[in-house]
């Protein structure tokens, strides 16, 4: 007898059988993007165009937290996932990875998710970090098998020496080459403030679009972004970009040039620090110049001072003999001329010329009318005198 | 006073960076200037010195990114 289910049993036996026999993401389905819309902001909803057969047509359901970057109807893509008969709906594919497929697919969705991280804010100038000058610890984020780990290294030690390279060794392309970034990245940032490195280089050789897709995808390029230690990013040649080179802190050309922008080159530091000295004891000395011939201009204007005064004072003593002579003299004249007056005055020189000096007792008499007969008098000659009596 | 050993290249070239920077600017106490100018031979000393180490460690972290 026909074994009866009802119509959910039925769809859940049909489902066990698909995922048994067709492993999630056991194959990539390619075609062309039709019908692509993103609701909410979480569910992708899109289906996959045959190119052989334009009447073959597959659902599919994806979020946007598998499902990052950006696309758009007419791409070009690959898809992983597992297929399933949902009861509400047909036969769909539940999207685990997508990837757009040639250069024309890649190059456009690089163009749209560059420029929806670029609205977003991610590429800005201003959030852009300076990176140490001298930094101790690089965390290098590079495969050990890629020509660019021997040339950042090799850069590296050229210039500069003492620093401790962390190196994440990981994956630059493939299907794992994403999570392995980002693992590093997480484990870096992670790391306590002793251990931590001042900065995360990331870098790879160049290559194709498609190589490159790692540094383009969007999870990648929001971890070059989260990381709280300030990250250079190298990719390639001088003319290959990538979505983490505009979301780095510091855009690097080449995996050397990386090394170049992380570390300064030793000769210009001794050369620097040579200069430093010799700046600094130039200025010194100068100084200690300054102060001597300050000292030297004090004492010379010291010893002009003094020898003004010097000679202020022989000044006022020449003067002061000069007046001090013309004094003396001036009173010797006039002593002088006094002896001379008293000389002519002093009664005894008259005597000499035969006059005499009548006294009556200590009185000298002026007129004869004075005396009388018998009155004693006294007559002083120039020489000796005489007593006498009046008749 | 030598550079104490935690003292990095990065801490001691900005040191004497400054005491350049100092003697530019004012730098006319000569007593203070002097002090800096010592300060400056030590450090230009132990800054050559780390220049003069030879080699950068490389170390590959053990947790396995590569799968």
């Amino acid at each position: 007898m026909d074994e009866v289910l009802s119509v959910s049993d039925f769809l859940r036996l049909a489902n066990e059988v698909l995922r048994l026999n067709i492993q999630n993401g056991a194959f990539a389905i390619e075609g062309e993007i039709s019908g692509y819309s993103v609701k909410d902001g979480k569910w992708i909803i899109f289906s996959l165009k045959d190119e052989v057969d334009e009447k073959s047509k597959l659902k599919c359901f994806a979020t946007v937290y598998k499902v990052a970057g950006s696309f758009e109807d007419g791409m070009r893509v690959r898809v992983w996932g597992g297929p399933s008969i949902k009861p509400w709906s047909d036969f769909q594919l539940d999207v685990q990875r997508m990837e757009p497929v040639g250069e024309g697919a890649l190059k456009r969705a690089y163009e749209l998710l560059k420029l929806k991280l670029e609205q977003e804010g991610i590429f800005a100038l201003a959030r852009k970090r300076s990176i140490p000058k001298f930094p101790d610890r690089i965390g290098l984020i590079t495969s050990s098998d890629a020509a660019a780990y021997g040339d950042f290294l090799r850069i590296l030690n050229n210039r500069w020496s003492g620093v401790k390279v962390i190196h994440a060794d990981v994956r630059v392309q493939g299907k794992d080459a994403v999570d392995h970034i980002i693992s590093a990245f997480d484990y870096f940032n992670g790391l306590g403030e002793t251990d931590r490195p001042d900065v995360i280089v990331l870098t790879r050789g160049g290559g194709s679009l498609e190589d490159l897709h790692a540094f383009n995808d969007e999870r990648v390029v929001r971890a070059v972004y989260g990381s709280s230690i300030p990250v250079v990013c190298g990719v390639g040649h001088e003319r290959d970009e990538s979505l983490c080179d505009y979301a780095a802190d510091v855009r690097a050309s080449t995996p050397s040039n990386a090394a170049e922008r992380i570390v300064p080159d030793r000769r210009d530091v001794e050369y620097t620090i040579k200069m430093m000295v010799e700046r600094v004891g130039d200025t010194l000395h100068r100084r200690l110049d300054d102060r001597g011939q300050v000292i030297q201009t004090a004492e010379r204007v010291m010893a002009h001072f003094l020898e003004g005064r010097k000679r202020e004072a022989d000044n006022v003593i020449q003067r002061l003999l000069l007046q001090t002579n013309s004094w003396i003299l001036s009173i010797r004249q006039r002593i002088d001329s006094e002896e001379r007056l008293l000389r002519n005055v002093d009664p005894t020189r008259i005597l000499s010329r035969g006059y005499s000096i009548v006294k009556s007792g200590t009185k000298v008499i002026k007129d004869a009318k004075t005396l009388a007969a018998g009155d004693e008098i006294t007559v002083q000659f120039a020489r000796g005198t005489v007593d006498a009596e009046v008749k | 006073m030598a550079p104490k050993k935690e003292v990095n290249f990065a801490k001691a070239f900005e040191e004497l960076e400054q005491i350049t920077e100092w003697f530019e600017r004012d730098g006319a106490d000569l007593d203070e200037g002097l002090k800096k100018f010592e300060r400056g031979l030590e450090l230009a000393k132990f800054c050559k010195e780390k220049l003069s180490e030879v080699e950068n460690k490389v170390e590959t972290i053990k947790k396995k990114f590569v799968g």
